[in-house]
């Protein structure tokens, strides 16, 4: 009987890079609280968007943005 | 707001709606009452505070308390307004002009956020901006709570838990454990500095 050659395991693929995060997550990546992150928003240091039910999102470009400049 | 809650009992979804939003956005039923308060307390203590600012341009400042700020100027650190936030002042030929300076520790830089001639002006700026931030993150956790009951409960009106949510957190006393690390804090970062 012959054999099927195994496969070898591919390994997981990296999962796409998130485009935009939560204001919970871009306080967690930037380690401040969240009042600092809306302090940012209001004082035009992050440029939010919004999702479809109003939610703001911070765009990855933004956080990086921020992190270079600051 | 009103709390919805006052009229009409909740029905037994929506008990378990709001027990789940609560443990949803717990950190935010945290955070955004402390936040609060301390804004709170600074438009409490605003005429004390312009008054140290005040007393303290008259007088010499200690070296240490010398700082240099982005648009190139030395600064004054009179009174500690927040973590990192002080209020500022800077000599000058006929009085002194006054400033709210962030300091970011990672990068040793200090950022004017507002500044001005009269001291009571330029808190009553900084407050503003800081009751502008609140009513931003207000609308925002509307939103995420909204957007939270929809999708774990569709098809149901889940509004008046929304917005007994929101009354919550936008009303509801610091705990007292958080109330005790933020007095602690205080001890800390607060004194005022003539």
């Amino acid at each position: 009987m012959e054999t099927i050659p195994q496969t070898e395991a591919q390994p997981n693929p990296t999962p796409p890079e998130r485009l935009a995060y939560s204001i919970q997550e871009a306080a967690d990546m930037l380690g401040v609280n969240y009042f600092s992150v809306y302090r940012l928003i209001q004082r035009g240091k992050l440029k939010p968007c919004r999702a479809l039910r109003g939610k703001l999102l911070v765009p990855r470009t933004e956080l990086l943005k921020l992190l270079a400049t600051e | 707001m009103n709390n919805p809650f006052e009229h009409r009992r909740p029905t037994e979804l929506e008990d378990k709606a709001h027990a789940e939003a609560v443990r949803h956005f717990a950190e935010h039923l945290k955070q955004f009452p402390a936040s609060r308060e301390a804004v709170e307390r600074l438009e409490r203590d605003a005429d004390k505070i312009a008054l140290a600012a005040n007393r303290a341009a008259t007088k010499p400042t200690p070296k240490e308390n010398v700082i240099q700020a982005d648009d190139g100027k030395q600064w004054h650190k009179s009174v500690d307004l927040m973590e990192d936030i002080h209020f500022c002042h800077r000599p000058i030929s006929y009085g002194a002009e006054y400033a709210v300076v962030e300091h970011f520790p990672a990068h040793g830089t200090n950022e004017i956020l507002n500044r001005g001639w009269n001291a009571g002006e330029v808190l009553k700026a900084f407050t503003q901006g800081l009751r502008q931030t609140l009513q931003v993150w207000t609308e925002d956790m509307t939103a995420q709570v909204k957007e939270f009951l929809s999708e774990k409960f569709p098809g149901q009106d889940l509004s008046r838990i929304a917005d007994a949510f929101i009354h919550k957190c936008t009303t509801q006393a610091v705990s007292k454990k958080h109330e005790l690390t933020h007095d602690h804090e205080q001890n800390h970062s607060r004194g005022i500095r003539i």
